[in-house]
């Protein structure tokens, strides 16, 4: 008995099998994605007080997200005036027909209340208005003025829910602000947001300061500073403020960068002219040379496991990308193009190296495999450098300047940012003009 | 080939204000694109120009940069006078390889006028990488001008 | 000579103190900076099996009816394509194809062309019989070319339709067309991995979707497959926005059972 039951199964299932006609799909269309994002309502307005109600979160924080998403390049996100259900409904019961309208494949819908501590609580929800189901459902709760991160946070949780990848919005973005015509120009450090809200100047631009750094978990900056005329490698502390100066080396030091555990500082020391690359331990203080040779080395940079350093070097003639293992021996060319290239830096991944290439009088930003294999130039212009990741090795974010005229017209200094596929590059705003930015980790891990 | 010349750089530079002998032709480099007029420059005494120009990447001293800088020596020996060598580049490197490269011109000049007798005492160096040109156009003449090493008085 | 040598490397030695004890050790300089904000996170729902959910589908169903007399303003735009990630040619590269293009136009053959051509003209010049002669040779071979293709093409459908189970070659391209339409594909999805995402459908005879089955589903909610998941809803997403398919008129026994594979490894690649 049991053995025809088996075989009466095992028949329809062969014969069925047999009968699927399968059909390979490999194409599609590479828009972003329709998304909506319905403004938040308010849960219990009688606790809003003045301030809070004049920050308009209902609209601005689905604004902030909304921005986040579109600077992705990898969303599209539909005009709210087109939305026909209110925010309310669509947090609680959306009717997915009426989204589904609009053409949004994606909605997120969101609740504000101000709780009995007086903090606020944002709930947000992530549909599939297609598929007619929830994907994700959050609270997030901060003191009122901080509702920015909020907005980030969400937004890196959406993201990360549809890319399946972490997402890189509840960051921050440290660079150089410039000001003043070129043969004086002030610098200053400065740090934003992602966005390019929050901006403040950690110095105030009586010395030239140069290629800041974030350490890894983002608390501590390591810059290059001309104070007293002395130019030397510096720590600063983000939250106490207090700055050091990197070692006591009778010289210049240079492009500094931490290392993936944050213990070490790598940098170029220039001795009677010669660059080499050193190391120094922040708690012992001991310094280590890595590479001895007459030829410049610099612009050093870990990679992610610690066990790899790839820097440039001109001791085969021109600027080339070397990468060695940590304590300085197995020292190889991977660069392997025409013209020269510089300022490499491992992916968050560890499987690309971003570099600035320079080929008959263009600048170039591009990525390559750790061999050296693989090369794919992403933007070519008069002059673009020093690329950064974002923490999911996602996005590269770099400075461009245009070519000045006589007296020094027309020239300036912007961030740019491009996705590692060459799609979506896309100026950031700055308050100033800007160069030298490093991309923080994800500030809520 | 340019390796070996490098290195020979380097011993020049460690032996040089002693063995002045061996300071002499160090023809490396393909382009001599260094900037040959007087515009920009200026005078630490009369007749003793304050700069030499070097060729795109380079950072050795051609024949008119070592004329400069014997005047230069004679000048530093006489007055005794503490000067500072900046070391520049043009705006067409990243900026880290810049400042080595400033680095190295300033000191090219260092060790020839240590070369010529001038005490060790009176001589400092800074590079300034490609931060403070003197031209501030992106072309050709303002790049020449600005891949520079500049002599100037000590404060 | 090495008095010398090690007196310099004493001098050396006592600048490089002199300048150490002289440097500023360490600099204290208090700065203001924003201060980090720790922020709790709750997870609100874990699901929320919204009992509507089916009726909704059943008014998107009736909505689709009176889309198509519906204008909305508000369809994503064309996002005018942008250049491929290749999109600034590696200067060596184009170095290449400038040389490649120039190796294939290959000057010695064309010499012999010319040369040929001008011996014809002295010999055989005004021989117009000849000169049809040629003209009525190349109709021949397009003539012959002709029908080799139509040959082709019969024989295409014929092996297609002999399978007789199935969908010939261009009802399986009309489904195609149809999803690569609704389909939007995860950009953000990595170029460089291998995922395929296998779904079942059961379609009535009007082409109309009766069950829509991820076969691998379990996948899904697996750590670390984020970008499975991620591609399985957008396969089901397309699924439902291609509800109903466009299907023969006949033969629902042959296609009412169908399985698509969803792979945009080759379109990420772009």
């Amino acid at each position: 008995m049991k053995r025809i039951i088996f075989l009466i199964f095992y028949f329809t299932f062969f014969t069925n099998a047999n009968a699927v006609v399968t059909i390979d799909i490999t194409r599609g269309n590479l828009e972003p994605l329709p998304a909506a994002i319905s403004n938040f309502y308010i849960d219990n307005p009688e606790k809003f007080s003045e301030s809070i109600k004049k920050l308009n979160l209902d609209k601005n924080l689905p604004k902030v997200i909304t921005e986040n998403l579109k600077r992705s390049g990898l969303f599209y996100v539909l005009d709210p005036k087109s939305y026909i259900q209110d925010p309310k409904l669509s947090h609680l019961k959306p009717r997915f027909e009426d989204w589904a309208l609009i053409k949004a494949q994606i909605m997120v819908s969101g609740k504000l209340k101000i709780d009995e501590k007086n903090r606020l609580r944002v709930e947000f929800r992530l549909w599939d208005v297609v598929s007619a189901k929830e994907m994700e459902g959050l609270a997030l709760f901060a003191t009122p003025s901080s509702w920015r991160r909020i907005a980030h946070i969400i937004s890196d949780k959406i993201y990360q829910r549809l890319t399946g990848e972490e997402g890189y919005f509840d960051t921050r973005i440290i660079y150089v602000a410039e000001s003043g015509p070129k043969d004086q120009r002030v610098k200053k450090l400065a740090i934003m947001d992602q966005d390019g809200d929050n901006n403040k100047y950690l110095t105030l631009g009586n010395e030239l300061v140069l290629t800041p750094r974030f350490s890894p978990n983002s608390k501590m900056v390591t810059y290059m500073s001309y104070f007293k005329n002395l130019p030397r490698v510096y720590l600063l502390n983000i939250e106490t403020g207090i700055q050091e100066v990197v070692g006591d080396f009778p010289g210049m030091t240079f492009a500094p960068r931490f290392s993936p555990d944050g213990k070490k500082i790598i940098m170029s020391f220039s001795r009677d002219g010669n660059s080499d690359i050193y190391t120094m331990d922040l708690n012992t203080r001991v310094v280590d040379q890595l590479t001895n040779h007459p030829a410049i080395d610099t612009s050093p940079s870990y990679s992610p496991d610690g066990k790899y350093i790839a820097f440039n070097s001109d001791r085969n003639g021109q600027q080339q990308i070397y990468v060695m293992r940590s304590n300085g021996k197995g020292v190889t060319r991977i660069s392997k193009g025409n013209g020269l290239y510089g300022t490499p830096v491992w992916s968050p991944r560890g499987d690309l190296i971003a570099f600035t290439k320079i080929y008959k009088e263009k600048f170039y930003i591009g990525v390559m495999r750790t061999d050296g294999t693989g090369e794919r130039l992403l933007t070519e212009n008069f002059y673009q450098e020093a690329p950064s990741w974002s923490p999911n090795g996602r996005v590269l974010i770099y400075y461009r300047e245009t070519a000045a005229g006589a007296g020094g017209r027309g020239a300036s200094a912007k961030l740019w940012s491009i996705d590692i596929t060459g799609y979506n590059e896309i100026k950031l705003k700055t308050q100033t003009d800007a160069s030298d930015p490093n991309w923080s980790s994800l500030l809520s891990k | 080939m340019i390796l070996k010349n490098i290195k020979n750089l380097a011993l020049v530079l460690v032996l040089g204000f002693l063995v002045s002998a061996c300071a002499t032709s160090q023809k490396i480099g393909n382009k001599e694109d260094y900037y040959t007029g007087t515009d920009t420059v200026k005078f630490l005494a009369a007749g003793v120009p304050d700069r030499v120009f070097f060729a795109t990447n380079r950072s050795t001293l051609h024949s008119g940069a070592k004329a400069t800088l014997d005047k230069q020596a004679a000048y530093l020996i006489s007055s005794k006078l503490k000067v500072v060598i900046e070391g520049h580049a043009d705006e067409r490197g990243t900026r880290e390889y810049n400042l080595a490269l400033g680095s190295r011109r300033a000191n090219a000049v260092r060790d020839y006028l240590l070369s010529k007798g001038v005490p060790k005492a009176q001589l400092k160096t800074i590079s300034y990488g490609k931060e403070r040109p003197v031209n501030p156009k992106s072309d050709r003449l303002a790049w020449s001008q600005n891949r520079r090493a500049v002599t100037v008085k000590a404060n | 000579m090495y008095r010398s040598l090690s007196l310099s490397v004493l001098f050396h030695t006592f600048v490089i103190l002199i300048t150490a004890f002289t440097l500023p050790f360490v600099i204290k300089k208090p700065i203001d900076v924003p201060p980090i904000i720790s922020i709790d996170l709750i997870q609100i729902s874990e699901k929320t099996n919204l009992p509507f959910a089916p009726k909704a589908r059943e008014i998107i169903d009736k909505i689709k009816e009176e889309k198509e007399r519906v204008v909305t303003k508000q369809a994503p735009p064309k996002i005018i394509k942008k250049e491929k990630p290749d999109a600034v040619p590696n200067p060596d590269d184009i170095k290449k194809k400038i040389k490649e293009t120039k190796k294939k136009q290959n000057p010695e053959e064309v010499k012999e062309e010319i040369r040929q051509s001008s011996e014809f003209e002295k010999k055989e010049l005004f021989d117009p019989n000849k000169i049809s002669a040629l003209i009525d040779k190349s109709k021949e071979e397009f003539a012959q070319i002709q029908q080799k293709q139509s040959l082709d093409i019969t024989q295409n459908q014929d092996s297609s339709v002999s399978l007789n189970k199935g969908l010939t070659i261009t009802q399986e391209d009309a489904v195609r067309a149809q999803i690569y339409k609704c389909w939007n594909i995860p950009i953000g999805l990595p170029y460089n991995e291998d995922l395929t995402v296998k779904i079942r459908l059961k379609l009535k005879p009007d082409g109309s979707i009766l069950s829509s089955e991820i076969l691998n589903h379990a996948r899904m909610n697996m750590p670390g497959q984020g970008f499975y998941r991620v591609l399985a809803e957008s396969a089901l997403r397309a699924v439902k926005l291609c509800d109903p398919l466009k299907m023969p008129t006949t033969g629902h026994e042959k296609w009412g059972d169908l399985q698509l594979n969803f792979d945009a490894k080759e379109m990420l690649k772009g």
